[in-house]
């Protein structure tokens, strides 16, 4: 048991890399440059931002359906601090902490309501949904607001470092920060507990309900940092900013193999899960695929995709035995 | 401007001459045609407005309802402040607006409530035309007149106000032939498909440049679903797969906006023609700093207010839809915006 190779760990960076090699065998002129992958994983970075903290929701057995007006939401707060600045970088930093602070408020929100008064997540975030997506309404008065300026804003979504722009490498730290804090303390390890199990770990004398009251706050501000980011790369927010966005997100989780039932996924899966959209997103346009098939083709490569790694964990866990059960594991990013 | 509301305020002030002016009917194209149209519902409306009750625009109370597509859209915003502005110097009337949210369902379940309250006029547009037609149909004959605005019904109703589309089209391409010499590669980015809107707009432009402009070839076409962030990830793969890319046509200005946004980002802002469609403020502002080549305008405060003026207009007459064969049309006058001329559009006008 101790010396077998545990595939079921190497199907996700598999999955990824045969995803590569096809689209590099299909588009070896566009696919494979370095301004491509710069723009698969910008257009995946706010997906992959926001899961990052949403992740604590899911392993703690909640769900969190506000995540997408509330990433409009702050939008609207960072644009609307810098205009009352009058669009200096001052202005940027307040906006930022605004947009942050009404994350977090979120999120204590949440916690409080359905710890202290045993409300499902479901129907609490359900409503704030719409208590934000009305706020975002009332605040831009239903109209697009340009920020087109000041450059220290502009740039938090546009500028390139080393060919990269800025949302990657946000993804990437808050993708290291949210994997250290579960994997390296004793709180994310608690976290994992209380999915798992509550009845257990509260009876192991862990505190449940202030651990999951953090859960929620880090989904708020992962989201409102994914506010940001979008409000900054496409310079405007407006009331529908980030609509949709729950449903990408929670697919992203849940084709990383994020459990919606709790105790269950990891940070880079979850981020595996966002790339692969990215990627299929990309090499449906690459391939100047019409858009009225896009919907058929990602639905069947996902469906193909997670089965592949379901298989991967089942066969390990029933009989030892996998579907590539060749010599050497193979390491990938 | 001013002559333009003018104009269509004595256009409504006749009313049927309405149709001989400024509408067109969807069967007959003819000027000869629309008359004949519009003399027949003359002659039967006295006879035909059995389940109607006139009332009096200036004194009786009067609601109309506004029911959008999507109301956290721009253009949506804009009709509707357009239709409060009609409507804000009678105290008589009273503007409630709906909020679609994009959904055909959620406006079958407004229209039905707004015919219930037995409101004295409804403008809608209609996320999904079948799917609305009944609906449309049943407000017709309860004697409330439908007006819809540039999403028509499928089902004949008192009036579609309409921005033009196809030729919206034509416009855009023969504006993009001429800065591209009429020759190289062009993109389109598209909406949502299966709206009749930009259905048409994108045939326009293929249309023209397919009969017109041989040597200009459409290399890829792809849906950013009308949004910007998305717009912005589909123009990168464009330029990834596409090196020589000149022209690209978007379906509306909030992707034409992504698309240029993407060009400056990879350096090549000014490099390409980036067209779109609407003629929103940020638009026009991208096309003053030359970040977009242009776009096609309406003005959408002036396209709310004239579907104000017909609803009153309905509600004041004996007039009965019953008898009309088609829906009358009234066409808003586009303006092509390039660098050149953004200047002429004042800021009150942009929405």
């Amino acid at each position: 048991m101790k010396k077998k190779i545990q595939w079921g760990k190497f199907s996700k960076p598999m999955i990824l890399v045969a995803f590569v090699i096809i689209l590099t065998i299909l588009r070896p002129d566009s696919f494979p440059t370095l301004g491509n992958i710069s723009n698969v994983l910008w257009s995946v970075s706010v997906y992959g931002i926001m899961v990052c903290g949403t992740i604590f929701v899911f392993l703690v057995g909640g769900i969190d359906l506000s995540i997408g007006s509330l990433c409009g939401l702050s939008a609207v707060v960072i644009v609307k601090t810098i205009h009352a600045f009058g669009d200096t970088e001052g202005g940027v930093a307040a906006g930022i902490m605004a947009a942050l602070l009404v994350g977090a408020l979120a999120g204590v929100i949440h916690g409080f309501v359905i710890t202290k008064f045993k409300v499902p997540a479901f129907l609490v975030t359900f409503a704030t949904s719409s208590i934000f997506l009305g706020l975002s309404m009332v605040l831009t008065n239903n109209k697009i607001i340009s920020c087109l300026g000041p450059d220290l804003f502009t740039a938090i979504g546009m500028m390139k470092i080393l060919g990269f722009p800025i949302p990657i490498y946000v993804m990437l730290i808050i993708a290291i920060v949210s994997w250290f804090v579960l994997r390296k303390t004793p709180f994310g390890r608690y976290m994992y507990a209380i999915g798992g199990n509550p009845a257990a770990a509260r009876l192991s004398g862990i505190n449940d309900t202030g651990l999951t009251f953090l859960a929620y706050i880090f989904s708020g501000i992962s989201t409102a940092l994914g506010g940001i980011v979008l409000a900054s790369m496409t310079q405007q927010c407006m009331a529908s900013t980030g609509s949709g966005y729950e449903t990408e997100v929670i697919t992203a989780a849940v084709i990383g193999g994020v459990s919606l039932l709790g105790g269950e996924g990891t940070v880079p899966g979850a981020i595996f899960g966002a790339v692969i959209i990215g990627l299929l997103n990309n090499g449906l346009n690459l391939m100047s695929v019409p858009s009225t098939e896009h919907g058929l083709v990602k639905g069947i490569v996902i469906i193909a995709a997670v089965a592949f790694d379901a298989l991967q964990h089942q066969d390990q866990a029933k009989k030892g035995f996998s579907f590539f059960s060749f010599g050497k594991s193979k390491k990938t990013a | 401007m001013f002559k333009k509301i003018a104009a269509v305020l004595l256009a409504a002030a006749t009313v049927f001459s309405l149709a001989g002016c400024t509408a067109t009917s969807r069967t007959s194209a003819t000027a000869s045609g629309t008359t004949a149209t519009a003399s027949g519902t003359t002659a039967a409306s006295s006879a035909a407005a059995s389940n109607k009750t006139k009332k009096d625009p200036y004194t009786d109370s009067i609601k109309i309802a506004y029911i959008a597509h999507d109301l956290s859209t721009p253009n949506n915003q804009a009709w509707l402040e357009g239709i409060q502005r009609e409507c804000a110097s009678w105290s008589n009337i009273d503007v409630q607006s709906f909020n679609g949210e994009s959904s055909a369902e959620t406006q079958v379940q407004i229209m039905s409530d707004v015919i219930n309250q037995k409101f004295d006029a409804i403008i809608l547009q209609c996320s999904d035309g079948t799917a609305l037609a009944p609906s449309v149909k049943q407000a017709e004959e309860a004697g409330i007149p439908v007006i819809t605005l540039n999403l028509d019904a499928d089902t004949i109703h008192s009036a579609l106000v309409m921005a033009v589309d196809y030729d919206a089209g034509r416009m855009v391409a023969d504006e993009m032939a001429k800065e591209m010499g009429e020759t190289g590669n062009v993109v389109i980015i598209q909406g949502v498909a299966g709206l009749k809107r930009t259905d048409n707009l994108e045939k326009g432009f293929r249309d023209t440049l397919s009969s017109k402009y041989p040597n200009m070839k459409i290399v890829d076409a792809q849906s950013a679903s009308f949004e910007k962030e998305t717009a912005i990830t589909v123009m990168n793969s464009f330029m990834q797969s596409h090196s020589d890319i000149k022209g690209v046509f978007c379906i509306n200005d909030a992707m034409a906006e992504g698309a240029a946004l993407a060009a400056q980002s990879a350096g090549k802002k000014g490099e390409m023609y980036i067209w779109g469609a609407d003629g929103e403020k940020d638009a026009l502002s991208m096309i003053e700093s030359g970040d977009m080549a242009g776009t096609i305008y309406t003005n959408s405060w002036d396209e709310g207010s004239t579907a104000a003026k017909i609803a009153l207009l309905m509600v004041g007459s004996d007039y009965s839809s019953s008898v009309l064969t088609a829906t009358p049309q009234v066409i808003m006058e586009p303006v092509v915006v390039t660098k050149d001329t953004v200047s002429s559009i004042s800021q009150e006008d942009r929405w």
